[in-house]
């Protein structure tokens, strides 16, 4: 009567593994290692540096303050909105040609897009063009969601506060005003136009709003945004959808329009100009200010300066460092360092 | 209810008492008298299948931090004060609960399965119905059954054992899985039963954990009552040896057996790092408590400034705005949730899993291996891994731990004549043959002292006796197995080969394998050749192979008789009448015997020299006879030059007890027997009344020998800046020169000597003297510190105090003074202090000096001591498991030691310091996030994605930190090992401080200024929406930490590479396919198509280049400019192991002898040079000696020592 036992050994395996000794690089940075990295990264930076320097300063920049505020202005009269439909002209001369395309932007300061409550009153579903979030849209859009019960749509703040200054561009040639014709297409994301945004499958399209009330801050209901282009209507008015792209910082610039038609399209000849406007938006609410900015845009966007310098800044940087390092290497190498 | 009270009460019943099952077999369960107890299976699993859920996450809610996650995400769920969508928030924490559920249920699976298999292995029970034992399974064995154990067998349940094959009624057991121990232990038959028809009661006390206690006894029907032991009681889990069968009446079953309230599990500490790291954390929390404060009064300005009602003000549903108050007040909890990665939540399941790498490891070290036992490195605490590379004090025992504890006879001392045991020293033999003969002259009515002595050393022990025919079949496995080991291991070992008779003697090894050949002087029969003696005590096994050499053969041990063998051949059975056994109190052993020539009583009694020499007559010298006296005094002299000599020393004595004596004795020792409270302490007293008058008949001497590599062991830790402190019961003789064996002390060290002899004095006497030696000898080494002559020189300072002493210093008054004194010397021996006292030690140390401390022992006395420091090492070794099960590392050798700290404890501490450092940098990044808010107004908004948010912390920059915290490699083990010094990097602060938290939280702050304010001021006044914004910056975030990462990453592996080039292109790929799927499917956030149309923009990459260049300059300029200008002692070695094998290994020693002092390691000798050998008695040199004979302090200095 004897029982059986197993032995095993208990010996551990001798791989490279268990017993840490995987092949490795095992680097030490020291001053004389970093030296050809920094010497090569500041001479790329202010390369680049200079580069992009000389294409900010290439583009032109044309920017102007129409918010009334102060008094002085031509459309002070319509800052505190007494009169609906105020309209005011402002005029201005332009000394050289703004090459183009010249891109037409409406701007605001301190208006918190980003405002985070702001951000999230709107009803992705329902700009996608799904009708059932017509009849009740995201609880996220109150207190913009139901007027009385009546479902809005588009619902939300973001779709309610829709910037609704427009804008007329003339030129004056012999006293007389000639319009400069303004592009409003192509002004919004493709993937906005194309994806995120769209009209529900219903034609005519008013009969898909039918039960529904426009935002209360609206003139217009959202079918008639813009009622000559169908393409451009609804929720794929692209000045609809620019606004519903938040900006990301408290003052921005929307693109209003594109001036890339007939005679404009090598840009905005030297001339006076007048630019009519129809001022619906209110800004005294925030002490914010409005403009319109004419710029011409190069590969890397709009006039910006900050980044060729901070890549001169650093680039140099670099190369003191280096020369630093040099300094130290020759001073404290390491007695093994060959 | 009723029945679960009364069940409830008969458990917790003092006495348990409990009747046979058989009268009620197949009776239903109401009717069984035992039912109140629990049955034979076990469940060690912590959860239920069903309730798996509810039970883990209960258990992981006692985590702080993952309560104060979850109670961010139920914020979440509040409108009011909501940052993401609600269900966003949730992911964080459940991915962390999931996670570890996952690794728990895992370990629980496993549980569950080896508690199946072992409920299911069968098992012997009897049944009254088939009249014959049956098999059934373990779970189905109850209290009250008769189970049947058979050879090589595990016992299923505690067995009260009634019956054995073998014909004296003993059972042999090996307890190898319950406390490790292979030696075989013997069980008797509980006495006077008859098994054919039980009826007797068993009373028996309530479980305990206690292994080697056990009360009951048996109420006959009659009401006679029979004690029975621990000696009767097979335990769970023991394996029969060497009995073909047994049969015991189970007494306790499953988890009320003592094997199964002995397994409580691996323990759990807090680490010292993880305590610093709380602090951090709490940090952490007062940093995200500000930024949430300045987002709070941030929103209230901010709306306090606006003129009027903004059109982006959304007000609540009913068109009402709160006042700006209430609204930050909500804001700050917004925020709170915002920017609660701040707090870094996967920190702490990354260190366990960390951990759980880091110990693989550190079990799977081949170095860590022992071939000898077949063990490896066992970490039995899961989680201070890291603390082993913090350690400023070892407290070590000595005796198994710096020392083999596999014993050689090498001295005796009879009757006051000094003889070595050697192989041409005729001396002793003839000393015998001549006893021998003038006691046979004498009729045999007067025993010679020498046969005494002899004979004392074959009787008086434990030693079982096995025959090679009734020999444990594992016995020869084990030997065909090891033999080709064993030789190897002889032909190396020239004083086996020299010495024969040394041999013989020699237990070195496997002592139950083979016995070694004897001189050919004395053969005995053939048949005693094949004789095994199985110790408990490697001492009683060294002395009875000793008496075996010079003739004195033990053939046989029962219960009741001696069998010994005398060099004439005769061989004599004593009756043994008691034995009086082995306690820490008593510090010896007796056994009574009857002679069988002269039918006196005699007494043996062996024990430490002082616990003998007190009970030599009476304490007065002049009761002595004058021959006795000189005796004493000679011996003593003898036991003092072995002492010095490194030798243990035993005294032996005898008592010749007369018959009136013996019986009134006798009737009190049956009563201590058989009562039931404080059993031990009655027996015991019944010792101490027999073991007085005792005559001495001499001493061994006993030699310990240092285990291998100890000495450069020491020398290596003292290197490392360990302070290395001996604790040990034996004499301060022996603990010096072992000292000075493994090169503890020096011989050029200034050795400071206190004990104090005499207790009998009043206390406070003692004390004030205390103090006064204290002073003084602060004084003295304060003098000696800064006196000018030695402060180039290494000299330095060892302290060697005694037990009564320690007592005395460890007193509230004196405490200051006594840790004053230690931490100015370099190594403390500490002699004759008891368990307690070494717990005391460590625990003083530690607390007084702030350091980390690690015990390490091998035996039960080391316990305390083990559970009182930081980190508890365990030595398996010859004394049993105790210390293994009390500690948090399990090693073999001492030599383990070395690399177990140098190295792992380096390693494992470097990586984690840094990974925590990395993780609290890493997690600073939510700052991003902090400097939007003061451009959104305050009010909480993210510029990324939510899901992209919490996909980058959980998984894009996750993996890279953890594997760094693994496998990273900043110097090379051989390095490590090579230069000791490296490991002073982690003692006291360490790497992982308050400077270096705060640079990496500083540094965090810069990277995500540079992170978020180079992209801004690049759109500022464009076109820019916010999640084009926020891309860049997440993107630059990304490569921000992972080249952080790469700057801390000293040795890249192939893990290295694939993690991080994979964290890079996960990120990618994921937010790719989330930007291209998903159109509405995340309201109200919507990232549709935003990366590539990025990625299509050259300003994408121009910003994420300068921003990441910029971010990651500072720590690229001061990293390698400070390698170069200063380069730490790390980093030397970190050149060091670039070098080729030759080069290295010559800057290693030209590194050791510039910084060590000139500390080579010099060849490790036997016996060490300074010891005082037999031919010069005493080299003290007494400087001052302040109250004469209670006190002595002595300086040692061994300056003039040419003994090199």
């Amino acid at each position: 009567m004897v029982k059986e036992e197993e032995d095993s050994s208990n010996r551990p395996d001798n791989t490279a593994f268990t017993q840490q000794r995987l092949p490795a690089w095992q680097p030490i940075l020291s001053a004389g290692i970093v030296i050809p990295g920094f010497v090569l990264i500041g001479l790329a930076f202010i390369g680049i540096g200079v580069g992009l320097f000389l294409t900010s300063r290439d583009i032109q920049v044309l920017e102007m303050d129409y918010t009334g505020a102060d008094g002085s202005s031509p459309c002070s009269v319509c800052y505190n909105l007494a009169d609906k439909n105020c309209v005011c002209t402002m005029s201005f001369s332009i000394d050289s040609l703004i090459k183009g395309p010249v891109f037409f932007y409406y701007g605001l300061t301190n208006y918190f897009q980003n405002q985070r409550r702001y951000g999230v009153s709107r009803d992705d579903k329902q700009l996608y063009g799904d009708t059932s979030n017509f009849a009740s849209p995201n609880s996220e859009c109150a207190p913009y969601q139901y007027i009385s019960n009546v479902p809005i749509v588009p619902c939300g703040s973001v779709a309610n506060s829709m910037f609704n200054d427009t804008f007329e561009l003339f030129k004056n040639v012999n006293g007389q005003s000639l319009p400069v014709p303004l592009d409003g297409k192509g002004i919004a994301w493709w993937t906005d136009y194309n994806v995120k945004f769209q009209n529900p499958n219903v034609t005519p399209l008013i009969n898909a709003f039918n039960g529904t009330v426009r935002p209360p801050f609206w003139s217009k209901n959202v079918y008639e945004l813009d009622t000559t282009d169908a393409s451009n209507n609804g929720f794929i008015n692209q000045d609809f959808l620019v606004w519903m792209r938040r900006a990301a910082l408290p003052d921005f610039r929307k693109l209003y329009r594109r001036i890339t038609d007939g005679d404009y399209s090598a840009g905005l000849p030297a001339g006076n100009y007048s630019l009519k406007i129809h001022y619906n938006y209110p800004v005294n609410g925030f002490g914010g200010k409005k403009k319109v900015v004419f710029s011409n845009v190069s590969w890397m966007g709009g006039k910006n300066e900050f980044l060729g310098i901070a890549y001169l800044v650093i680039g140099s940087l670099c190369v003191v460092m280096s020369v630093v390092m040099l300094i130290v290497y020759a001073k404290f190498k390491f007695p093994e360092d060959n | 209810k009723g029945l679960n009270y009364l069940s409830q009460r008969a458990r917790e019943k003092e006495l348990r008492s409990l009747v046979s099952n058989l009268p009620y077999e197949g009776q239903e369960k109401g009717k069984q008298p035992n039912r109140f107890f629990s049955s034979n299976s076990i469940k060690t699993t912590k959860y239920s299948p069903l309730f798996f859920i509810p039970m883990n996450l209960y258990e992981q809610f006692h985590r702080l931090a993952n309560v104060y996650f979850v109670g961010l995400a139920i914020l979440n769920f509040i409108p009011v004060v909501n940052a993401f969508q609600p269900e966003v928030a949730l992911i964080p924490i459940c991915v962390i609960l999931s996670l570890t559920a996952l690794k728990d249920a895992w370990e629980d699976f496993r549980r569950y399965q080896s508690d199946r298999k072992v409920n299911n292995t069968p098992c012997f029970v009897y049944s009254r119905m088939e009249k014959q034992f049956v098999e059934r399974r373990w779970k189905d064995a109850r209290v009250g059954d008769f189970v049947k154990v058979v050879c090589n067998e595990i016992v299923p349940a505690d067995l009260l054992l009634l019956h054995s094959s073998d014909p004296n009624g003993v059972c042999y057991i090996e307890t190898a899985n319950l406390d490790g121990e292979t030696n075989l232990k013997q069980r008797t038959v509980a006495n006077g039963l008859c098994t054919s028809n039980f009826n007797c009661k068993v009373v028996c006390e309530k479980p305990n954990n206690n292994l080697n206690h056990f009360k009951c006894y048996l109420e006959k029907p009659n009401e006679e009552k029979v004690g029975a032991g621990i000696e009767s009681l097979l335990l769970r889990g023991c394996t029969v040896r060497n009995t073909n069968h047994a049969v015991g009446f189970v007494v306790y079953a499953g988890h009320e057996t003592k094997s199964m309230l002995n397994n409580n599990g691996s323990r759990y500490k807090r680490s010292k790092l993880e305590r610093k790291l709380n602090i951090d954390v709490f940090f952490c929390v007062i940093l995200l408590f500000t930024m949430c404060l300045i987002g709070a009064l941030g929103h209230f300005l901010w709306l306090e400034s606006l003129p009027g009602v903004p059109p982006y003000l959304v007000p609540d549903s009913s068109g009402h705005l709160d006042s700006p108050g209430l609204t930050s007040f909500y804001m700050f909890f917004t925020m709170i949730i915002l920017l609660q990665i701040l707090i870094p939540i996967a920190l702490y399941v990354s260190i366990e899993l960390v951990k759980i790498g880091q110990i693989f490891f550190i079990t799977n070290d081949l170095d860590l291996y022992d071939e000898e036992t077949d063990s490896r490195m066992q970490c039995r605490a899961l989680n201070i891994t890291e603390d082993l590379g913090q350690i400023e004090y070892i407290f070590s025992d000595k005796t198994g731990t710096l020392t083999e504890n596999k014993m050689v006879f090498r001295r005796c001392s009879v009757m006051g004549t000094e003889f070595p045991h050697k192989e041409n020293d005729g001396k002793l033999v003839q000393q015998i043959k001549r006893a021998e003969s003038s006691s046979r002259r004498g009729g045999g009515r007067k025993i010679h002292p020498y046969l005494d002595f002899f004979l004392a050393l074959t009787i008086c022990n434990t030693v079982m006796v096995s025959m090679a025919t009734a020999k444990r079949e594992r016995v020869s496995d084990l030997f065909c197995q090891r033999k080709p080991k064993r030789n190897r291991t002889r032909s190396e070992d020239p004083a086996v080969g020299s010495a024969k008779m040394e041999s013989a003697a020699d237990t070195n090894g496997v002592q139950t394998c083979s016995l070694h050949p004897l001189s050919q002087r004395d053969r005995p029969a053939a048949a005693s050749q094949s004789l095994h003696y199985e110790a408990q005590s490697p001492d009683e096994a060294a002395l009875v192979h000793a008496a075996r050499a010079y003739g004195f053969i033990l053939l046989a041990r029962t219960p009741d008789t001696v069998s010994v063998r005398l060099p004439s051949g005769q061989v004599l059975d004593f009756e043994v009448l008691d034995t009086l056994t082995f306690d820490c109190t008593r510090k010896r052993m007796s056994v009574l015997v009857r002679h069988p020539v002269t039918r006196e009583c005699v007494l043996y009694t062996k024990g430490a020299d002082y616990a003998i020499m007190e009970l030599l007559g009476t304490p007065y010298a002049e009761h002595l006879s004058g021959n006795q006296k000189d005796v004493a005094a000679v011996t003593q002299h003898h036991l003092d030059c072995y002492a010095k000599e490194g030798l243990r020393t035993l005294c032996v004595a005898k008592k010749v007890v007369s018959e009136d004596v013996y019986r009134s004795w006798l009737v009190d020792r049956k009563r201590a027997q058989a009562s039931m409270d404080n059993r031990e302490q009655l027996i015991m007293e019944t010792s101490v009344q027999l073991e007085t008058d005792l005559t001495l008949l001499g001493a061994t001497g006993i030699e310990d020998r240092l285990q291998e590599s100890v000495p450069e062991t020491t020398v290596a830790l003292r290197e490392a800046g360990i302070h290395v402190w001996v604790l040990t019961g034996d004499k301060p003789e022996t603990a010096v020169n072992i000292g000075y064996a493994c090169r503890l002390l020096e011989e050029e060290d200034l050795v400071i000597n206190m004990s104090c002899k005499n207790k009998l004095k009043h206390f406070y006497f003692i004390q004030l003297t205390c103090t006064s030696i204290l002073d003084c000898t602060l004084e003295e080494v304060r003098r000696y510190e800064e006196d000018p002559c030695n402060v180039d020189t290494t000299q330095n300072i060892a302290l060697v105090i005694d037990g009564n002493t320690v007592s005395m210093a460890l007193s509230p008054d004196l405490q200051d003074r006594f840790v004053d004194l230690a931490k100015r010397c370099r190594t403390v021996l500490c002699c004759r202090v008891t368990p307690l006292q070494k717990s005391e030690v460590v625990k003083l140390i530690r607390e007084k000096l702030k350091v980390m401390t690690l015990a390490v022992g091998d035996g039960a006395n080391d316990v305390n001591m083990i559970q009182a420091a930081d980190v508890g090492i365990g030595i398996s070794g010859q004394e049993g498991m105790q210390a293994v099960m009390a500690s948090d590392f399990a090693i073999s050798r001492f030599k383990h030691l070395r690399k177990l700290l140098l190295v792992h404890g380096h390693w494992c501490y470097t990586r984690l310091a840094n990974m925590i450092i990395y993780f609290f940098y890493k997690n600073a990044y939510v700052n991003l996030l902090f400097w939007y808010q003061f451009f959104c107004g305050f009010t909480g908004t993210a510029m990324i994605d939510y899901w992209l948010m919490i996909f980058f912390n959980l998984f894009f920059t996750s993996v890279p930190p953890i594997m760094f915290g693994i496998f990273d490699k900043d110097v090379s083990a051989e390095v490590l090992m090579g230069v000791p010094e490296l490991y002073r990097m982690g003692q006291g602060k360490g790497e992982y401080n308050f400077l270096s938290f705060w640079i990496s939280i500083l540094d965090a702050f810069y990277q995500s200024l540079v992170c978020f304010f180079i992209p801004y001021l690049a759109y500022q006044d464009s076109d820019v929406d916010m999640f084009t914004f926020g891309t860049p910056m997440n993107t630059v975030a990304l490569f921000t930490i992972l080249l952080h990462l790469s700057i801390e990453i000293k040795s890249w592996t192939l893990v290295h590479w694939i993690t991080m080039l994979g964290s890079v292109g996960l990120y990618f790929i994921v937010t790719l396919a989330y930007n291209a799927t998903c159109i509405t499917c995340n309201p109200p956030s919507n990232p549709y198509w935003i990366l590539q149309s990025q990625m299509a923009d050259p300003m994408f990459y121009l910003i994420c280049t300068i921003s990441t260049v910029a971010a990651l300059l500072p720590r690229y300029l001061i990293l390698p400019a400070s390698n170069s200008i200063s380069p730490s002692p790390l980093l030397q070695g970190r050149l060091l192991d670039r070098r080729d094998p030759d080069t290295k290994a010559l800057r290693i020693q030209e590194w050791r002898g510039f910084r060590g002092g000139g500390e080579q390691v010099k060849r490790y000798r036997l016996s060490p040079p300074p010891s005082p050998t037999l031919d010069t008695p005493v080299d003290y040199v007494p400087e001052f000696d302040l109250t004469g004979d209670d006190f002595s302090l002595n300086v040692i200095t061994h300056q003039s020592t040419v003994h090199t």
